[in-house]
């Protein structure tokens, strides 16, 4: 039984100020009206830095509560620190576009509020119970954010092709959760691992319930073969939606997937070791050729996001503690760098429609070359070309790979990033060799253009700022891993 | 044993047999009393005297469906309250502070609905 | 006889067989209708019931709540997504006029 005055409430502040805040908000704008849309977008990125200010100041080591559900540590600081950058990036550069689109409902902001929520849940998971609740509170809102334009087909058809293969991963991942309940006879992650860590062979329905919540996380990152969504959904919804969905779940998501086969399943680690390398592969082949065919840019950056995440899998795969530092790095560079290309793709503007084939980005850089230039220095960071960013990312987790052996895993990620490199080089192609035959509009739009220049800003001097967050990832990993 | 296991199933059996039985009574007393006498307008769908204006299998309304949804949500939320009311003795005053957290937040809910026109019907 | 004592005791055996092929009928259900997105949300709800008979089986089996509550939780949250799989779907249907399965094609690639 939990007692009121010893009930320890300090590790879910956060969850508590940022759910506190979703409600007042969501009563506030309903007395107003959509009228109160950029006022509530601007209260929710500031709720985001003020959680996240609250998350810079907490204590170090591990702190568990409600009865052992909710964990806290600086693997979790940081991830929700990430989330919660990317959620206000998004929204940094999406409150103008709503409006241009005219969807600028103050359910917007709300609803990414909401779900921010959800994937601060998710990272402190630490019970079977509390992954599922936060999964659900995540996913929840962002069915309703795919669908959000409601009078455009395309868009309520994303919805409903999100929702039902959403709902299908979830039905699998508690699937897998029931199985793995039953057979090792707990939902708590230490409790798992510690039933892990005196069989050395598991019974055959945890190692089947296992792969059931793995492939529940892997269709949430959208890694092959579970892939078969994300391009559709990325065309269809309004670009800022996109935009989220392409860089914010995908960072909470494999913040669980970490925890969940490192922390509770990390005894049988051979067990799924297996699954992620087939996955990985899958999504790094799948990734670069399926995009190279691509005149959408929205469906383009899709399989993108597919093989970035093969790329991220090698980390786990390597099992170790350099992998999850390496991934970490990874997917703190796909966040940012993948930001910047959704605030430029919320630029491209024409006759006040939006545009969004890879065509219509010709001739850029002679009649807006600030644009096309961080666009180029953001396709060279995604190609992983030296010294951007995006090189060190995938030296990190190739070298985590090595380390372990797994030169197979490494060979193919060395040469799928020189296919991919080919269609990020064609877009800079596009850009500063073809003549513009009508050019975009300029957009008044601070917003994306701060994220725009921030984001090719971050790539640039990442080099110099490397070290000090690797050190900071490094802690947060030991934290992880040494529970 | 196994006596003693379908002993406990004897009630079930013989009201299953009474069911079975007086069904099927009634149907063979109707089919021996009743004249016969099959014709299409019988099993044509009815509408007051005039020819059906459109397929009995019509669409609803949208605003049912709403109503619908709304009620799923808060008809199953209550779910909560029987496990916490039986065992409201054992869990102490937390237990009950959280259930109002809980009741709190769906009262949001609920204003949000409420003030977005939801609950009229025109 | 020892053959019919065995069919009825009913095991932890029988009760997982049926839910798993519940899930199963779901998962099918989800891919091979063609016909009416209405029973692809009937399927979701069917997998994820499959689900709570399993965690209750094991509840029971285990003589632990973990999976009684889990369960609570699963009925609640498969509420919150059936209200929300129906409004997209409204939506779908206010745009495209039909909610057959093989009309949700509007993107391809």
């Amino acid at each position: 039984m939990i007692d009121l005055q010893t009930f320890n409430i300090i590790p879910v502040m956060p969850e508590i100020i940022m759910a506190l805040m979703g409600m007042v908000l969501l009563i506030f704008a309903v007395s107003q009206g959509n009228k109160s849309y950029r006022i509530v977008s601007w209260y929710v990125v500031l709720t985001c830095i003020t959680v996240g200010a609250i998350l810079l100041r907490f204590p170090q080591g591990v702190s568990i509560t409600f009865g052992g559900m909710f964990v806290t540590e600086p693997f979790a600081v940081f991830m929700k620190l990430l989330v919660l950058a990317g959620a206000s990036l998004v929204l940094l550069m999406s409150i103008t576009y709503m409006q241009r689109e005219k969807i600028a409902r103050f359910e917007y902001p709300i609803l990414i509020l909401f779900s921010t929520l959800g994937m601060m849940v998710m990272l402190s998971a630490n019970d079977l119970i509390s992954l599922y609740m936060g999964l659900e509170l995540q996913s929840l809102p962002l069915y309703v954010l795919a669908a959000f334009n409601r009078d455009n087909l395309k868009s309520s058809e994303a919805g409903l092709k999100y929702f039902v293969l959403g709902a299908l991963s979830s039905g699998l991942l508690l699937y897998g959760c029931s199985m793995v309940y039953g057979f090792a006879g707990t939902t708590n992650f230490i409790g798992l691992a510690e039933v892990f860590a005196l069989e050395a062979t598991p019974v055959a329905g945890v190692v089947v319930g296992l792969v059931f919540i793995l492939v529940g996380l892997l269709f949430k990152i959208s890694a092959v073969p579970f892939h078969m969504w994300s391009p559709d959904v990325y065309e269809g919804a309004p670009s800022s939606v996109t935009a989220f969905f392409a860089v914010v779940p995908k960072i909470a998501a494999i913040g669980l997937l970490i925890r969940v086969s490192m922390s509770a399943f990390g005894g049988i680690a051979e067990q799924w070791q297996q699954v992620l390398m087939l996955v990985a592969m899958g999504s790094m082949i799948v990734g670069s050729m399926a995009a190279i065919v691509q005149t959408n840019i929205k469906r383009l950056m899709a399989y993108s996001s597919i093989g970035h995440m093969g790329y991220a899998l090698i980390g786990l795969t390597a099992a170790s503690s350099a992998g999850v530092q390496g991934l970490l790095v990874y997917m703190m560079i796909y966040m940012f760098t993948t930001a910047g290309v959704f605030a430029i793709i919320l630029l491209m503007v024409r006759k006040n429609m939006q545009v969004e084939t890879i065509d219509d980005l010709a001739g850029l850089a002679q009649y807006k070359p600030l644009m096309a230039l961080c666009m180029a220095v953001l396709m060279f960071s995604m190609a992983g070309i030296p010294p951007l960013a995006g090189f060190f990312g995938k030296l990190f987790v190739f070298q985590a790979a090595m380390a372990e052996g797994m030169y197979t895993l490494a060979i193919v990620g060395v040469l799928t990033s020189v296919i991919a490199a080919y269609y990020y080089l064609r877009i800079i192609k596009v850009m500063y060799f073809d003549s513009a035959t009508e050019q975009l509009d300029n957009v008044e739009d601070s917003g994306s253009n701060f994220v725009m220049r921030a984001s090719a800003f971050f790539a640039v001097v990442f080099i110099t700022i490397a070290w000090p967050i690797v050190e900071a990832i490094h802690y947060a990993v030991d934290s992880l891993l040494f529970l | 044993m196994e006596q003693a296991f379908l002993i406990d199933y004897f009630p079930i059996f013989v009201f299953i047999m009474i069911a079975i039985g007086i069904s099927t009574m009634a149907i063979i007393a109707s089919w021996i009393v009743g004249r016969q006498k099959p014709d299409d307008e019988k099993t044509s769908p009815y509408e007051c005297g005039f020819e059906p204006f459109e397929d009995a299998r019509g669409k609803f309304d949208v605003r049912f469906y709403l109503v619908a949804i709304l009620f799923i949500i808060f008809d199953l939320e209550v779910a909560f309250l029987f496990p916490w009311a039986v065992s409201l003795g054992s869990i102490g005053l937390f237990g009950f502070w959280s259930m109002v957290v809980f009741l709190a937040v769906l009262t949001i809910g609920f204003i949000y609905e409420w003030k977005k026109g939801a609950l009229e019907w025109e | 006889m020892a053959e019919y004592e065995q069919l009825l005791n009913i095991g932890m055996a029988h009760y997982l067989t049926v839910s798993a092929i519940l899930f199963v009928l779901g998962v099918f259900g989800i891919f091979l209708n063609k016909r009416n997105m209405i029973v692809i949300l009937m399927s979701i709800e069917l997998i994820l019931l499959s689900v709570v008979i399993n965690m209750v089986t094991f509840s029971s089996y285990l003589q632990d709540l973990t999976g009684q509550v889990f369960a609570m939780f699963i009925l609640t949250v498969a509420a919150a997504e059936a209200a929300i799989g129906l409004a997209i779907l409204i939506t779908f249907f206010r745009n495209k006029g039909s909610i057959a399965v093989e009309d949700i094609r509007a993107m391809k690639g």
